[in-house]
């Protein structure tokens, strides 16, 4: 043990005077600087090489520091720095959407270092890797994916047994339509409005399917004038309110219900054989696709997941498109998404309007549902009557607005469990704003 | 899809999309509905009317799912039976010690052999 310890010792002072050895030109000292013998003349020159070279190494490091991002950093950046450190804090501390928000404040940081433009690093730079990573949300590739895991994890057995609340998720879609509206009287020309629109359909894979199609940068208008490239701020918008759901709906939902209606209890959904569930993949697809064809990347994919999980004899592909495949695509689209809010592309005017109509269309669809609900009621008798409650989870948002159902519910009454009830209508949404964003694409795509 | 435009003015168009987008959606979300309330059970009845046995006849298939029979309970069930298997693993303590294990002496795994061998 001593030896070894000796010998440690003897190869780290050998490092380290060899490391002082290679690093001494840099410190300025030339080898013979110690020499006394040398004579005059030759030691002037040297002495005029020191003084250059130590020049061209501040200047090597000024201009280093022109690269930094201390150098290049304007207030925007900063901004959009913290508001990604607040995103990864909203998902860390209150749990809202972590597997979203962490990936997406992570990308807001990376998208707004400050860098010199040119040499590939943006995202908006042709070449750069973010950029390759970019081009999957340019041509919408990452939302079918998104779709198909979702499928290949989502239960519609609720929805099956009670087909009726499949309207609630359809009542919910006005919110994408009054927001539509909105933005229509903001100025927005129309495709551009179309996108913002989809915020209202609470789901952040549509959401970003619809604008990169209508709001991309490149299309262009009838009179000439070219879309603007809204993804970014349509994206970012539609997940944060998201993410936001359990702040957004609870207001809402106790406003414009009675403690009585949130009390009513649904009678429990019978139970569904494997043979229904084997069939609603295939009739969905169908009928819905037929209806908007448009919505087939999403729908199809979404549609496809489920007959994976359903058929019984493809567990292994539904396992992968449940979790590692959506997993994979997540983590991209989160980064990129995130990284599309450079500062200068991002802090507009048009953005903050996109906010302000997103939160717009969320409190819309939220209301749309659950008056929705309580117009069934109207013409339910018995224990058929659903809570209305449950026409909230109508905004997509899967799963997260129907566990906000569920909570607001236990709130009312804590042995009334509306979780199952709740998913039905958040799935019908889910299907509802496709449909939706295949039909806005299909007026102005 | 080339954009048709019925109107010059966006917001005349905005309108006529937001009535006919909800019709759509509505009417779309309403046939898969009634697809599901009434369709999806003629179907099975149809199955299982085609699938019979022999010795079956065919008014004594109900079209009729059992209705004491919820979702709740299968939930329960299925509750159960997920506990169940997950007990079938005893659980570890997730504790590793590493304890000194008693080396045997052999030949084959011996460095005087191989430190000596030169001198053979």
């Amino acid at each position: 043990m001593t030896k070894q310890k000796t010998m440690k010792k003897v190869i780290l002072i050998f490092g380290i005077l060899s490391l002082l050895i290679f690093i001494k030109p840099l410190l300025g000292f030339s080898s013979n600087a110690t020499n006394t013998t040398v004579s005059t003349s030759v030691s002037q020159t040297e002495s005029i090489v020191e003084k250059t070279f130590v020049d061209e190494a501040l200047d090597g490091i000024g201009e280093f520091y022109h690269f930094t991002g201390f150098a290049n950093a304007q207030s925007g950046h900063i901004i959009m720095i913290l508001i990604g450190i607040i995103f990864i804090y909203l998902g860390i501390k209150f749990d809202y959407e972590p597997l979203l928000l962490i990936p997406i404040g992570a990308g807001v940081m990376l998208g707004n270092i400050p860098f010199v433009a040119g040499y590939q690093t943006g995202i908006y730079e042709e070449g750069s890797v973010l950029n390759y990573l970019y081009f999957g949300v340019v041509k919408g590739i990452y939302p079918p994916l998104i779709f198909l895991g979702i499928g290949a994890m989502t239960d519609f057995s609720s929805l099956i047994a009670n087909p009726k609340l499949m309207l609630l998720g359809a009542a919910a879609q006005i919110g994408v339509f009054a927001t539509f509206l909105g933005a229509l009287y903001l100025g927005f020309n129309l495709p551009e409005a179309g996108a913002i629109g989809i915020i209202g359909g609470a789901d952040g894979p549509t959401a970003i399917f619809l604008s990169s199609k209508l709001a991309n940068g490149i299309n262009v208008l009838a009179d000439g004038t070219t879309v603007k490239n809204l993804i970014g701020p349509i994206a970012i918008a539609a997940y944060s309110y998201m993410a936001l759901v359990p702040v957004i709906q609870p207001p809402i939902m106790k406003l414009l219900t009675s403690k009585k209606e949130r009390l009513i209890r649904m009678k429990p959904p019978r139970a569904v054989s494997q043979k229904e569930k084997m069939i609603f993949p295939i009739v969905a697809l169908l009928l819905t696709t037929f209806i908007s064809p448009s919505a087939l990347p999403l729908l199809g994919m979404l549609f496809f997941g489920n007959l994976l999980k359903e058929s019984g004899r493809t567990e292994r592909l539904a396992e992968t498109a449940r979790t590692k495949l959506i997993d994979i695509v997540t983590i991209i689209l989160g980064v990129t998404v995130g990284a599309s809010t450079q500062a200068d592309v991002f802090i507009t005017k048009d953005s903050m309007m996109i906010f302000g109509l997103g939160a717009l269309s969320f409190v819309i669809a939220t209301a749309g549902g659950l008056l929705f609900a309580k117009f069934m009621n109207l013409f339910l008798k018995g224990d058929d009557k659903i809570n209305p409650l449950i026409g909230a989870a109508g905004v997509s948002a899967v799963p997260d607005s129907a566990r906000v159902v569920h909570a607001e519910g236990i709130k009312a009454d804590p042995h009334n469990y509306l979780l199952m009830h709740a998913m039905a209508p958040n799935v019908a949404g889910v299907i509802g704003s496709a449909i939706a964003a295949g039909i806005i694409l299909s007026f102005l795509g | 899809m080339t954009p048709i435009l019925l109107y010059t003015d966006p917001l005349v168009e905005g309108y006529i999309i937001l009535i006919t987008g909800l019709l759509i959606v509505f009417a779309g979300l309403i046939l898969l509905t009634v697809f599901f309330k009434y369709g999806m059970p003629i179907m099975l009845y149809i199955y299982k009317v085609i699938t019979r046995g022999r010795d079956k006849k065919v008014k004594d298939i109900s079209p009729k799912v059992n209705q004491d029979f919820t979702g709740e309970i299968a939930a329960a069930i299925s509750v159960a039976i997920h506990l169940y298997l997950d007990e079938q693993h005893d659980e570890e303590n997730a504790i590793l010690t590493i304890k000194q294990a008693r080396k045997l002496y052999s030949p084959w795994s011996s460095k005087i052999y191989s430190a000596y061998r030169n001198r053979l």
